[in-house]
């Protein structure tokens, strides 16, 4: 599964990228600078996925590439930024929702110089597109070629199909449950927490958060809810996905 | 902040959450005005302090957004699309449609009975076997929800009434309910639920059912229909390693690769505007202009402005192709790029593709009306266009392009003078339509029959007379050609002179004759003399189409030259016969003229003769001979000099026939071709081939025969004797005539060369078999031989 060799000594070639990519020792524990860094970058994501009209899945896509790619590479060996548009290059392919890399640069360079003029499209345009191609490649073969993945969305929503018919319809069409479990777990991909939790457990834990927010209660039995929809979810799972992305909150004060 | 849920927030969790409430949203205003109301819901907390400081922490960091009215977005009008759904999606299942929850979470009888009757309602629908009919209506054992409500009802042993009222009645049938039986599955719509009582009652009227769901239809179904979370329920049921999530993944609609965007939609979140809790990603915050559409827009504008600045460079330095190529690549990166709109479209109409360009501002000017440039480029070009149409006789749609440019740009003064002209010349075409429509009438009934057609010709004998008078026997636009091609003849330069003296005193009257001859069509037509002269070159076709639209009958134009052509003969003077030579020299160009265009069988070379004739002879001489001819054929027996002038006059009607049907009517060129055939052996080659002859006498006999052995190399010896025949025919008139008459038709046909003439003569097996019939054929073969002859010389002249 390795890219064709030819490629790769073009990039490694190339000064943007040194040839180091991995990381020296795997224990060694995510630094908070690299954390806020990496919040940084996703916040990039996010906001670059909303301007360019992705859908939430393929910017979840692109938020686990770029963890994934990340988890494998030291922070300091690649430009994050860089990783991160190829990151999104990648994801609208894998997940069907193809953006251009034009737009991808353009929308790029606008959050780098806010208010700026909009880039020619000269020679400086084609370099940066070419780079954004060739660390797409990059981020192929870190990633071995494994690039789709299985995200929380999907059993999210039918959770929340589920749990709705568990509540009275006015109670739930009064409570903005879907909207906050949504919102909640786009935010989870601000971290790395996106890549550590399995995805019903993530799923549950921002159903759980958005229920709790607004005091929602769901009729008790002889199992709770979580456990009904996910059968080796516990409520330590649930609280750890849960302070890990409070954790992301809290950061965000911090951040920005 | 919306206090409800705020409130219901703070009786869930408690004291410790308002207190942090109040810390963190000390600031908001929105808080404040609410925080008073609050208190006592704090009061009535149940909380048991169990829930982590931190999830307390985040909801009251986040509770400006949390609830914050904007942030649900969902309503209740999608909640009833959504029920209105739920129908299809059992049978197409877009999404995994699983068992009620409390299946798996096995919550108490109690409990779930106590939360049917809070959550059910009037109008949802149910499902349910009939397990006993009375009189007054039947009792069902219910089994499954099918509509509203999804939950697990049927181990609640809950039982519902149907009265006879809501059975609808089929009919004058006595019982409805003796459609049901017993075990029969029946869906019906909640009528009523006595809260208190636990009695639920039911309806299968459909107007029982709640707005989203009345295009269900109630009543008895087949077990087959049973909804699909029914069955699945009782599969959970009934085996307990069927988990939800083994369910979940074992549905069909879970791999719905578009399961996400569907109930995103469904449950009613956006995606273009995504929801979030970081202060950072509220969607709100994002500027139009930076969203990747907009920047792409921006982008494409420039670039492809780029573009056409280097096509400009390029067309100012005449490189027309690069110029073209730049725009269209502009166009191509920004599609509607007004600019490059407007350069392409100047470059078109430098180019002459006047419709690409007027099409390329046109569209310009509808993605910018206000365009300078485009405006201003899109009225000349019309202009252009109009001017265009205008030479193509479009003169309506010329108008109408003028009075686009004029709209676009009242002040040019190019589309004013044009309009202005146009309108003129409209008005004056339509009136020579007019004029023309009635000729035509005129002309339609003058000619109908032979009988009518002497009639005419009576009529018309007197105001021949007159006009005989002065008509001159000249050709006036034969002159000029005349002049160069026969210097030979000493007395062609006085002749033309005098022909063109003849000319102009013969236009003047032909003038009157012609507003005279109008004013009888039609008495408003006064000013036609005018017309008549500056005629547009559509009229003239129009005439010429008259020309040839007349209908020369052969036989009678035959006998009627032939009559003529015999006795005026030998009266000839000198001067007469070099004029007629000059004629004569025009047939015999347009007769190798016409041999050329038989030859490749094109119009070109006619209306390219047409045009070198002179505008005269083009326009209402050719109309007058031919008149004239009509008329002359009707003064047959006229006065020498009458009937010289007519011949004349007749040769160049005869020659304007010919020239106008060559190619198009054999039949009438040959009857033309056989009158002229007729004059030439009187009159025509006298004098120019009078070196050629032994004697300048001016006996046909002589002239013919010398004249066609030399024209014709290979059939000399046939010619001759033939010519010797039309002596005796040129003696023996009558009998000559008579043969003609027979013969017209069938040398008509073999008009278009001389090798078909001359066989029958040789072979002498045609029907007709005597001599004397074939002459007049031979006359046309000897007048094609010359033809020809001339045509050779002619084209060597002009080599």
């Amino acid at each position: 599964m390795e890219g064709p060799s030819p490629s790769l000594a073009v990039l490694r070639d190339r000064p943007v990228w040194p040839a180091a990519g991995r990381r020296q020792s795997g224990g060694e524990a995510e630094t908070d600078r690299d954390m806020k860094k990496h919040f940084r970058v996703c916040r990039f994501i996010m906001e670059t996925g909303v301007k360019l009209g992705m859908r939430s899945v393929p910017v979840a896509t692109a938020c686990v590439l770029y963890h994934r790619f990340f988890q494998r590479a030291r922070l300091q060996a690649y430009e994050p930024y860089l990783v991160a548009m190829s990151c999104v290059y990648l994801a609208g392919k894998v997940e069907e929702q193809h953006t251009r890399t034009r737009d991808i640069i353009n929308v790029s360079h606008r959050y780098f110089n806010s208010g700026s003029v909009t880039l020619e499209c000269d020679k400086e345009f084609w370099d940066l597109r070419d780079s954004v191609v060739q660390c797409e490649l990059l981020i192929l073969r870190q990633l071995n070629f494994h690039v789709s993945f299985e995200h929380p969305h999907k059993y999210l929503l039918h959770y929340l199909m589920s749990v709705k018919s568990l509540v009275n319809r006015h109670a739930w069409s009064r409570t903005p449950v879907a909207e906050t479990s949504w919102a909640l777990l786009r935010d989870c991909y601000h971290g790395a927490m996106c890549i550590r939790h399995t995805p019903q457990h993530i799923a549950i834990a921002t159903l759980h958060l958005a229920l709790d927010s607004y005091g929602v209660e769901l009729p008790v039995g002889d199992r709770e809810w979580w456990q009904v929809l996910c059968v080796d979810v516990t409520k330590a799972d649930i609280d750890a996905v849960i302070s890990d992305l409070l954790q992301l909150y809290d950061m965000e004060a911090k951040c920005i | 902040m919306d206090r409800d849920l705020l409130r219901q927030c703070l009786t869930y969790h408690g004291e410790s959450l308002f207190n942090k409430l109040k810390c963190e949203q000390i600031e908001n205003p929105d808080f404040q005005a609410v925080v008073s109301d609050l208190c006592k819901a704090t009061c009535e907390s149940k909380s048991d302090g169990q829930d982590s400081p931190l999830v307390e922490q985040f909801i009251a960091r986040k509770a400006d957004i949390l609830f914050c009215p904007t942030w649900k977005t969902a309503t209740h009008k999608e909640e009833e699309e959504e029920q209105q759904e739920e129908e299809e999606e059992d049978a197409a299942e877009p999404y995994a449609i699983m068992p009620p929850m409390e299946i798996f979470m096995e919550v108490s009888y109690e409990e779930r009975r106590t939360m049917l009757y809070r959550d059910l309602e009037k109008g949802d629908i149910l499902v349910g076997r009939i397990n006993n009919i009375r009189e007054y209506g039947f009792f069902l054992t219910l089994l499954c929800t099918a509509g509203g409500l999804r939950r697990d009802i049927e181990d609640l042993e809950l039982s519902a009434l149907c009265h006879i009222r809501e059975v609808p009645s089929t009919g004058s049938h006595d019982d409805p309910l003796s459609y049901y039986q017993i075990g029969d599955f029946i869906r019906a719509a909640v009528k009523d639920i006595d809260r208190y009582q636990e009695k639920i009652t039911v309806s299968l009227q459909q107007a029982a059912l709640s707005p989203g769901l009345e295009h269900i239809k109630l009543g008895v179904f087949p077990r087959e229909a049973l909804p699909i979370h029914y069955s699945r329920s009782l599969r959970a049921a009934a085996d307990s390693r069927e988990t939800y999530e083994c369910i979940l993944k074992s549905c069909h609609g879970y791999h719905n690769p578009s399961v996400v965007e569907y109930l995103l939609e469904k449950v009613g979140v956006s995606d273009t505007q995504p929801p979030s809790m970081m202060r950072g990603l509220q969607s709100k915050l994002f500027h139009e202009e930076d969203f990747a559409s907009a920047i792409r827009k921006r982008q494409s504008a420039s670039w492809a402005l780029k573009c056409v600045r280097a096509g400009v460079d390029h067309f100012k330095h005449g490189r027309h192709v690069e110029a073209m190529n730049e725009y269209n690549k502009a166009l191509d990166i920004d599609t509607n790029n007004v600019e490059a709109l407007v350069a392409r479209g100047a470059l078109y109409a430098n180019k002459g593709s006047i419709m690409k360009a007027i099409t390329d501002f046109e569209l310009a000017l509808e993605n910018c009306p206000d365009h300078r440039n485009a405006n201003k480029y899109l009225c000349q070009t019309l202009v252009e266009r109009g001017k265009q149409l205008e030479e193509q006789e479009k003169l309506v749609t010329a108008e109408g392009l003028y009075r686009k440019a004029l709209s676009l740009d009242e002040s040019n003064p190019e589309a004013q003078e044009a309009l202005h002209k146009i309108t003129e010349t409209i008005q004056v075409s339509i009136r020579l339509r007019e004029e023309a429509v009635a000729k035509e009438q005129e002309k339609a009934t003058s000619s109908q029959t032979s009988a009518e057609k002497l009639r005419k010709i009576l009529k018309e004998e007197k105001r021949m007379k007159k006009k005989r008078k002065r008509s001159a026997s000249s050709n006036p636009s034969s002159t000029a050609s005349s002049r160069d091609s026969s210097p030979s003849s000493s007395s062609s330069s006085s002749s033309s002179s005098e022909s063109s003296r003849r000319r102009s005193k013969k236009k003047k009257k032909r003038r009157k004759r012609g507003s005279k001859r109008h004013r009888r069509i039609s008495s408003k037509e006064s000013s036609s003399r005018r017309s008549e002269e500056g005629k547009s070159k559509k009229d003239r076709k129009e005439k010429e189409e008259e020309v040839e639209w007349y209908p020369a009958p052969p036989n009678t134009s035959a006998t009627f030259l032939n009559q003529k052509g015999g006795p005026r003969f030998g009266e000839r003077d000198e001067g007469e016969a070099a004029e007629n030579d000059a004629e004569d020299k025009r047939i015999s160009q347009l007769y190798s003229l016409s041999a050329a265009s038989e030859d490749e069988e094109s119009d070109s070379s006619q209306t390219e003769r047409k045009r070198r004739d002179g505008k005269e002879s083009r326009t209402g001489e050719r109309k007058n001979s031919q008149r004239e001819e009509r008329g002359s054929r009707s003064g047959e027996r006229k006065s020498s000099e009458r009937g010289r002038e007519d011949n004349g006059k007749e040769r160049r009607g005869s020659d304007s026939k010919r020239r106008s049907s060559l190619g198009e009517n054999r039949r009438r060129t040959v009857s033309c071709s056989s009158a002229e055939s007729a004059y030439s052996r009187t009159s025509h080659f006298n004098p120019e081939y009078s070196g050629n002859s032994a004697s300048a006498s001016k006996s046909v006999e002589s002239r013919v025969r010398h004249d066609a052995p030399k024209r014709n190399s290979f059939d000399g010896g046939r010619y001759e004797n033939r010519g010797r025949e039309e002596v005796e025919e040129a003696k023996g008139e009558k009998d000559s005539r008579k043969g003609e008459d027979e013969n017209v038709p069938g040398s008509g046909r073999k008009s278009e060369g001389a090798g078909n003439h001359t066989r029958p003569s040789s072979l002498t097996s045609v029907p007709e078999g005597s001599v004397k019939k074939d002459l007049p054929t031979n006359l046309l073969d000897i007048f094609n031989q010359i033809a020809q002859f001339k045509k050779g010389k002619g084209g060597g002249q002009r080599k």
